[in-house]
C-alpha cells in the first residue's frame, strides 16, 4: 500500500490559518447561541416542565392571602395533593415540585416573587437535591429552560449559570429540538395523560392509579439511588441553596418546613438492594414500562458531582445522623421541620413508576396524614379530608398502619427537635 | 492524561510546546528533545507512575539491542544478529504476554485458577509493537533486506529501501527514547515506523515554531476532538446502554439490536479516527508528520479494501512483521488462507486477551479468505458485484463482526446476533405504532424500547436521527485529511461550539477505547 502521510490533499495554511481558525471559532460560538438561543426549541420536554412551573406559579398568583406551597423535585406533585390538604386545612395550596434535575436556585428565584408573608413553604426535599453539585445544579433543564426562554430569571443568577446556560446544548439536545419542534408542527397527540396521568388545577399529579403503575421490585431497584452520607448532604451545594432560601424566608416572613420525600421503607429497600447498595446493572435494564417524554430530567438527575463511591457508601447503618443533617438545613437557619411519624416511608408496592412517585391512592393518604400533622404547627385545626378522596386513600397498601401513625408526628422547630 | 481533557488542552499541551520551542530556540534540538521527553514522561505518569519504570526498561532495553544488532550487522555477524533479534522480539512479546495474555492463558489452562490480577499497563501493546517494529527494521537495514520499509538507525532516514549504508552513525539514545515516547503516539498510536519519524526528530529545524504547522496541527486537532467528544461519546451512549442489557441477559428485539450494533460501529469509528486525528493534530504542531491512520473505511469495497483503511498503522504492521514473515501469498492459495487466518487471528488477540477478540479477528481472517476466493472465481468467471452493492456488503460483514468484539462475552454476542436476526421479534413504541397501524402487523407495540437510548417516548427518533447523521458523516463526506483548508473551517464552524459545551460541560470525559488495548 502507498504510504501517505497526514495530508492527502496538499493543504498549507499560510499566514492567515490562525485567522480562518478564529473566525472559525467564532462563527461556531455564534451560531450556537443563535440556534439555541433564538430558534430551536424543546416544546414536549422542556416545554413541558416550564409548563408546570409557569401553571404553579400563575396559580399562586391568583391567591391573596397566606397560602401553602409545596417546592421539591417530581416527588412534590406525584406523592402530595394539594386537591386534599386545602380544605383540610382550610388554607389554599399550590403544588409547585417540577422535577428533581431543575436548579433549586432557579425553582426559589422563580418563586420568591409569589411568596408574602404569612406563606408557609413546605418542602419535601429529595436527596440528591440536597447532594447535587454546583456544576450539575448549573446543567439542569432549567438551563436550557432559562437561555431560551427565561432570560430575566437568568440574569439574576450568579455569572457562572449564563456560562453553563450557553453550553446547556449537546448535539442530542439539537436534534431532539428539530424532532420536537416537527412532531408539535404535525399535531404529535404526546400520550403521557392516557399513559401516566395529568395534572390538576392545584399542580398535584392525577390518575397515576394502581392499575397504570410500572413498578415492580426490579424496576424500583433500577431506579434506587444509594442513601447519602450525612457529610454528603451536610456539604452538598444543593443543601445550600435551600438553607439560603430558608434565610430569605425568614427575613420576608415566609415559614419554611422541611419534610421527607416520600420514599421506600427500608424493610422494602433493603429488600430490593440487598447488602448492597449499589444499583444491580442487571436491573437497570428493567426500566419502567411507561411512556416518558421527560429525558432531559433524568440525563440531568445522572450527572452527581459526588463520586459514586461516596454516595454509595453504606449510610444505611446511620439513618439517624442523614436525618439530622437534613433537619439541620432547615433548624440551623432559621426553618422548621415537619417528621412524619413514619418517615414518609411506604412498601414497594405504594409507589408509581420509580422510588419517589407514590401512586394515587397513597397519594392522597399522605397528604392526609401530611394535613393532620401540618395542622397543629399552622394553629389550625384539621378538618375531614374530601370523603371522595378519603375513601381512595383506603386503597393504598399498608393504609391502615400508616393512617393510625398519622397522629404521631415530630415536629421540630426553632432548632430543637 | 487524556487528549480530551481540559487539563491536557489547557495545562500540558501548551506547557509542552511551549517548553519546546523555547528550548529549542535557547539551547538548540537536543534540549528541545529533551524537554519533549520529560514532558512524554509526565504525560505517561499522569496515569499511574507505577509503571514509569516499565516504560523506561523496555527503552532502555530496546535501545541496548538495537545498538548491539546494529554493530553486529555492521560486523557482518548476520547470524548473531539475528539471534539477538529473536531475543529482543521474545523479551517483548514476553513482556506484553506477561502482562495482558497470563490471566487469559491461566485461565484457558485452568480455569478455576485464582486470577493473578495483574493490571495491563497503559500502552504496553503500543510501544511494545512500536519497538519490535525498531528492532527488525535494523536488522533488514544491517542484513541490506529491508524489503518493507526503511531502517531505523540512520540519522538522515533518505534513500532506498534497505539502502541504508549500514556504516552511518547511530541515532541517540535520546532521539530513540523521545521517538517512542512520543506523547501523541505513545498511548494509543498511530504505530509509527522509526524511519518514518527519527529523522524528523532530529531535523536541525525541528524545534522552530511554524506557523503553518501550528495552525495546520491544530485545527486537525480540534476536528479530531469533536469527533471524540460530540460524535464518538455520543454514539457510545446508544451502544453502552444496548450490549449492557445484552451481556445481563436482556432479551433485545430487531431494532434494539441493530441500533446498539450501529452505533458502536460508529463510535469506535469517531473514536479512534478522533483520537488518530488528534495524535497527529498534535505531532504536526511539533513539527512532525505522522502517517494517515484512517482513510474512510466504511467506504470500503470490499475486506481487503477495509484493512487499507481502518487501523492503517496497525495493518500495515501485521502485514509487514507478521504476515509477509509467515511467507504471505508467496506458497500458494492454501498456504496464503492460513497465514491471513494467523494474521488475524493475532491481530485481534492483540486488542485484548478474550475469546471474543480472537472470534473478531477469525471472522476477519475468514472474510478475507472468502474475499480472495471470490476474486480469484470472480476473476475467472468474469463475475463482480456492483460497486455499492460490494460495499453494502462489506459494511454488513464489518458491522457483524463488532459484535464479539464489542460484547462482554460469548453469551451477550449470541444474544446480540439473535437480536439482529429478528429472533426475538420486532418491536416498536405504542407512539410509532399508533400513527401508523399498518405497522401492527409486524411489530409488536411495546410503550418504549427499554434498551434503547435513554428508554423514553421519543428514544427511537432520537437515536434514529443521531444515527442517520453519523453513517451520513461517514459514507458521502470526506475524511479530516481529504478536506480543503476552506472545508476543515465550515467543519470547525458547525462542530466547535458542541466540542466546547462538551468538552468543559459534559459530566465526565469517557477515555478513548483503544486505551484498553
Amino acid at each position: 500500500m502507498q504510504h501517505r502521510t497526514d495530508v492527502i490533499r496538499p493543504v498549507t495554511p499560510g499566514a492567515g490559518g490562525f485567522r480562518r481558525l478564529v473566525c472559525a471559532a467564532l462563527a461556531s460560538l455564534g451560531l450556537y447561541a443563535l440556534l439555541f438561543g433564538a430558534v430551536l426549541d424543546r416544546p414536549l420536554d422542556l416545554g413541558f416542565l416550564a409548563r408546570q412551573l409557569d401553571d404553579g406559579l400563575a396559580r399562586a398568583a391568583t391567591i391573596r392571602g397566606p397560602k401553602l406551597v409545596i417546592l421539591a423535585g417530581s416527588n412534590g406533585p406525584y406523592s402530595h395533593r394539594c386537591q386534599v390538604i386545602e380544605p383540610m386545612l382550610d388554607l389554599p395550596c399550590v403544588n409547585g415540585g417540577v422535577a428533581i434535575g431543575i436548579g433549586q436556585d432557579y425553582l426559589f428565584m422563580r418563586w420568591r416573587a409569589q411568596l408574602h408573608p404569612g406563606d408557609i413553604v413546605y418542602l419535601p426535599m429529595e436527596q440528591q437535591q440536597y447532594t447535587v453539585g454546583r456544576s450539575a445544579t448549573a446543567l439542569g433543564p432549567d438551563a436550557a429552560i432559562m437561555f431560551r426562554h427565561d432570560w430575566p430569571t437568568l440574569g439574576e443568577l450568579a455569572p457562572q449559570r449564563w456560562l453553563a446556560a450557553l453550553f446547556a446544548f449537546d448535539l442530542r439536545a439539537g436534534l431532539m429540538s428539530v424532532i420536537e419542534m416537527s412532531l408539535v408542527a404535525v399535531g404529535f397527540h404526546d400520550p403521557r395523560a392516557e399513559t401516566s396521568g395529568t395534572r390538576n388545577a392545584w399542580g398535584d399529579h392525577v390518575g397515576h392509579t394502581v392499575a397504570r403503575a410500572g413498578t415492580s421490585p426490579a424496576v424500583l431497584a433500577a431506579m434506587l439511588a444509594p442513601p447519602a452520607s450525612a457529610a454528603a448532604i451536610r456539604d452538598g451545594y444543593g443543601a445550600g441553596l435551600i438553607a439560603g432560601f430558608v434565610v430569605w424566608a425568614r427575613a420576608h416572613g415566609v415559614r419554611v418546613i422541611g419534610g421527607l420525600p416520600t420514599q421506600l421503607d427500608p424493610a422494602a429497600r433493603a429488600g430490593i438492594l440487598g447488602p448492597e447498595t449499589l444499583v444491580p446493572e442487571a436491573l437497570r435494564s428493567a426500566m419502567p414500562a411507561v411512556e416518558r417524554l421527560s429525558a432531559t430530567s433524568r440525563r440531568a438527575t445522572s450527572r452527581p458531582e459526588v463520586s459514586r463511591s461516596e454516595t454509595s457508601r453504606p449510610d444505611t447503618a446511620q439513618p439517624s445522623a442523614r436525618l439530622a443533617a437534613i433537619e439541620a438545613v432547615y433548624l440551623r437557619h432559621g426553618g422548621e421541620f415537619l417528621l412524619l411519624a413514619n418517615h414518609s416511608h411506604y412498601p414497594s408496592a405504594a409507589f408509581f413508576d420509580t422510588p419517589l412517585h407514590l401512586n394515587e391512592p397513597c397519594q392522597i393518604a399522605h397528604s392526609i396524614m401530611l394535613a393532620r400533622a401540618l395542622a397543629p404547627m399552622l394553629g389550625r385545626a384539621a378538618l375531614a379530608p374530601p370523603v371522595a378522596l378519603s375513601a381512595a386513600a383506603a386503597e393504598c397498601p399498608g393504609i391502615a398502619g400508616a393512617m393510625s401513625l398519622a397522629q404521631g408526628v415530630s415536629l421540630s422547630a426553632g432548632g430543637s427537635r | 492524561m487524556l487528549f480530551n481533557s481540559p487539563e491536557f488542552i489547557l495545562g500540558y499541551l501548551p506547557l509542552t510546546l511551549g517548553g519546546f520551542f523555547l528550548a529549542g530556540r535557547l539551547y538548540g534540538t537536543r534540549a528541545a528533545l529533551a524537554w519533549l521527553l520529560v514532558a512524554d514522561l509526565v504525560f505517561y505518569g499522569w496515569w499511574n507512575p507505577r509503571y514509569l519504570p516499565l516504560l523506561v526498561g523496555s527503552v532502555t532495553v530496546n535501545y541496548g539491542l538495537g545498538r548491539h544488532i546494529h554493530r553486529l550487522t555492521r560486523a557482518s555477524r548476520t547470524r548473531a544478529a539475528r539471534g539477538w533479534l529473536i531475543s529482543g522480539v521474545s523479551f517483548n512479546l514476553g513482556v506484553l504476554g506477561w502482562f495482558k495474555y497470563a490471566d487469559f492463558l491461566l485461565h484457558a489452562a485452568a480455569p478455576q485458577a485464582p486470577a493473578l490480577g495483574i493490571v495491563l499497563p497503559l500502552a504496553i501493546s503500543f510501544f511494545t509493537f512500536q519497538q519490535i517494529m525498531f528492532l527488525v527494521d535494523i536488522f533488514r537495514a544491517g542484513v541490506g533486506r529491508a524489503g518493507v520499509g526503511r531502517a531505523g538507525m540512520d540519522r538522515e532516514g533518505a534513500g532506498p529501501v534497505g539502502a541504508e549504508p549500514a556504516s552511518r552513525p547511530a541515532v541517540s539514545a535520546l532521539s530513540y527514547a523521545a521517538f517512542v515516547c512520543f506523547f501523541p503516539h505513545l498511548i494509543a498510536g498511530p504505530i509509527v515506523r522509526p524511519a518514518d519519524i527519527l529523522p524528523q526528530l532530529e531535523a536541525s529545524r525541528l524545534a522552530r515554531p511554524v506557523a503553518a504547522n501550528l495552525a495546520a496541527g491544530l485545527t486537525i486537532f480540534l476536528l479530531g476532538l469533536g469527533k471524540k467528544l460530540v460524535l464518538a461519546d455520543t454514539f457510545g451512549s446508544f451502544a453502552d446502554t444496548g450490549f449492557a442489557a445484552a451481556s445481563h441477559g436482556t432479551v433485545l428485539t430487531l431494532i434494539e439490536a441493530w441500533y446498539a450494533v450501529l452505533a458502536y460501529a460508529l463510535q469506535i469509528y469517531f473514536d479512534f479516527s478522533g483520537y488518530s486525528d488528534m495524535a497527529i493534530g498534535l505531532a504536526r504542531m511539533a513539527n512532525v508528520r505522522f502517517p494517515l491512520n484512517f482513510d474512510s473505511p466504511y467506504k470500503a469495497r470490499d475486506i481487503a479494501d477495509f484493512w487499507r483503511r481502518w487501523h492503517i498503522s496497525l495493518s500495515r504492521f501485521l502485514r509487514d512483521y507478521l504476515y509477509i514473515p509467515l511467507g504471505g501469498n508467496r506458497q500458494g492459495e492454501v498456504r496464503r488462507g492460513v497465514n491471513l487466518m494467523l494474521t488475524m487471528l493475532l491481530g485481534g488477540l492483540w486488542h485484548g486477551a478474550a475469546w471474543t477478540f480472537i472470534a473478531w479477528g477469525g471472522l476477519h481472517g475468514l472474510y478475507l479468505i472468502v474475499h480472495r476466493l471470490w476474486a480469484g472465481m470472480g476473476g475467472r468467471l468474469g463475475l463482480r458485484l456492483p460497486g455499492p452493492l460490494a460495499q453494502a456488503l462489506t459494511l454488513l460483514a464489518v458491522v457483524v463482526a463488532w459484535v464479539p468484539f464489542r460484547a462482554d462475552g460469548v453469551a451477550a454476542t449470541i444474544g446480540m446476533l439473535r437480536g439482529m436476526a429478528g429472533l426475538n421479534g420486532f418491536a416498536l413504541p405504542r407512539m410509532i405504532v399508533g400513527a401508523w397501524p399498518a405497522l401492527a402487523e409486524i411489530a409488536r407495540p411495546v410503550p418504549v424500547l427499554l434498551s434503547l437510548g435513554d428508554a423514553h417516548t421519543l428514544s427511537l427518533p432520537e437515536v434514529s436521527a443521531c444515527l442517520l447523521l453519523g453513517w451520513l458523516i461517514v459514507l458521502t463526506l470526506p475524511h479530516v485529511h481529504e478536506l480543503s483548508e476552506r472545508a476543515r473551517g465550515w467543519a470547525l464552524t458547525a462542530g466547535l461550539a458542541f466540542t466546547a459545551q462538551a468538552l468543559f460541560f459534559a459530566p465526565y470525559a469517557a477515555p478513548f477505547l483503544y486505551f484498553r488495548f
